[in-house]
């Protein structure tokens, strides 16, 4: 599949002139770690380290 | 279908116009990996070149991360619900009212004998592990009990790392000093920024408003860094967020969660948003949060959003364990109600077919291989339309499996807010391509990550 996908309602217009810009360089990036996750839409533990 | 690992990668991506000048998206949706690319040369990237080659080296690698994250966690944390019993009375509360107004609180004896059976369980299945499971106590008003609460988090210190959600007009000075004494993480719950906004949707049984109650809560926490504070947004609140944000960089909160409201309960469906409406004022406030940063120089970090971007950037390093499929309720934590009985995740504990049964007599094993606890497990959002088909399904997960099943008839649909689900993804994108990521993501985020895929600024594709 190669097609875009619908526009969605905050798509920014596209400015004039665009075919005229400089192509831009491919961005990706993908980190790892070891899952450990417990948070929930009810609560975000906050477990940084400061003494009142 | 085929398994995901099975198939070829450039037969998966997929071309996602995220609405930005000049990039657009392509993801493979089944391993959650995605790139950047100029928006006028995506058949190109999907065709060939060095990101498809490199992705085609890693794609199993990145299959099987996924499937882990995804189905093969065992729960480190678990949410304890001491009370039935709340002092206030909130629009959207997934308790019912019936418990929150005449329920009942766990005995401190039920709750030490709960905490020692569930430091067993966990390092059952956590090991030798250098970090504790986390306890979280939590709604309806844990502070209504709270003798309870804080022997408990004495006698076991030693064994978990403990939370406190709260409405916060319980937690007064010395209340304050006991938990900010033993580094106890703490959430506030606060809708509006003036009395007559939160009192919309959080007052009293009496209707009575705490929205001062919980600003000076805020004043005892200010200069602590382990607490947050959550905002649900409904029809109520919603034009007043950006507001919120102000009041809560003001008032020096390190993390707040601005949530689309569950709609669990029917009263939750009554003020639910539009997804157009959510999406306008939330990034209009994501907005407000990043210019106030750049003023100051002081984050307030947006948790819900931050996850979504965290979602991207390394799936495995979510906080949050809503946004997957399946949820987290039931395999990276449960809950603990008050009558002892184990949930899959204390939304449902209003609930009754939700029940895994009591703690202190089938034990925790016994729930999770309940049928209980297997229907919230086994939602997998890649069985069931339109997430099946959906490019940033694995960035979202189509949450919340009781949203799903109360608001649209069953596991196999999708959660209440989705299209502003699909909003958050192309914002973030956005936002990477803008290199602002980290502008919204805790400082030090990525501490204790591996980066396993670069292609940074790699020239365009000829």
């Amino acid at each position: 599949m190669n097609e875009l996908a619908a526009p969605t309602q905050h798509e920014k217009p596209q400015p004039q002139g665009e075919t005229a810009r400089t192509p831009v360089p491919s961005i990706a990036i993908r980190k790892s770690c070891n899952p450990d996750g417990i948070g929930l839409s009810h609560y975000v533990l906050m477990d940084k380290k400061a003494a009142k | 279908m085929a398994a995901p690992h099975d198939r070829d990668a450039g037969s998966t991506l997929v071309a996602v116009d995220i609405g930005h000048a000049a990039y657009a998206a392509v993801t493979d949706p089944d391993t959650a990996f995605w790139a950047l690319v100029d928006r006028r040369q995506v058949d190109e990237s999907l065709r060939s070149g060095p990101l498809l080659q490199r992705y085609r080296a890693q794609r199993e690698q990145f299959a099987r991360e996924l499937q882990a994250l995804r189905f093969e966690l065992k729960p480190s944390g678990v949410y304890l619900n001491p009370t039935e019993r709340c002092n206030l009375d909130c629009t959207y509360c997934y308790l019912p009212a019936a418990q929150r107004s005449r329920g009942s609180h766990m005995s401190e004896r039920a709750l030490l004998d709960s905490l020692a059976t569930l430091r067993d369980y966990f390092r059952s299945v956590m090991g030798d592990s250098d970090r504790k499971p986390r306890a979280i106590f939590h709604g309806a008003e844990p502070l209504l009990n709270r003798d309870a609460v804080f022997t408990a988090i004495d006698a076991f210190a030693d064994d978990f790392a403990f939370g406190v959600q709260t409405n916060g007009t319980l937690l007064d000075d010395a209340a304050v000093e006991f938990l900010t004494a033993r580094n106890v993480s703490i959430g506030l719950s606060l809708d509006g920024p003036a009395a007559a906004i939160t009192d919309a949707t959080r007052h009293t049984w009496a209707n009575h408003s705490v929205h001062d109650k919980v600003l000076s809560a805020m004043e005892r926490l200010r200069g602590y860094g382990s607490w947050s504070v959550i905002a649900t947004c409904s029809r109520a609140n919603l034009p007043y967020l950006t507001r919120m944000i102000e009041l809560f960089h003001a008032h020096e909160v390190p993390t707040c969660m601005l949530n689309p409201i569950r709609c669990t309960m029917p009263g939750a469906r009554e003020v639910k948003p539009s997804d157009a409406d959510m999406s306008e004022a939330f990034f209009a406030a994501l907005d407000r949060s990043h210019a106030l940063y750049k003023q100051t120089g002081r984050k307030l970090v947006v948790a819900n959003f931050a996850n979504i971007l965290l979602a991207i950037l390394a799936p495995t390093a979510r906080r949050l364990m809503c946004d997957i499929s399946p949820c987290g309720g039931g395999r990276a934590f449960f809950a603990l109600a008050a009558d002892g009985s184990l949930y899959p995740c204390s939304e449902f504990i209003g609930l009754p077919r939700f029940n895994g049964g009591k703690l202190l007599e089938g034990g925790v094993a016994a729930a999770l291989a309940s049928e209980a606890f297997r229907s919230v497990v086994t939602r997998d959002l890649d069985t069931f339309a339109p997430c099946d088909r959906c490019p940033v399904r694995h960035f979202c997960g189509s949450p919340c499996p009781a949203d799903a099943c109360e608001m649209n008839g069953g596991m196999t649909k999708t959660g209440a807010f989705c299209a502003f689900y699909k909003e958050q993804a192309n914002y973030a994108l956005r936002l990477i391509a803008d290199d602002k990521a980290n502008d919204y993501l805790w400082d030090g985020w990525d501490d204790g990550t591996e980066t396993v895929f670069s292609l940074d600024g790699d020239p365009p594709t000829a």
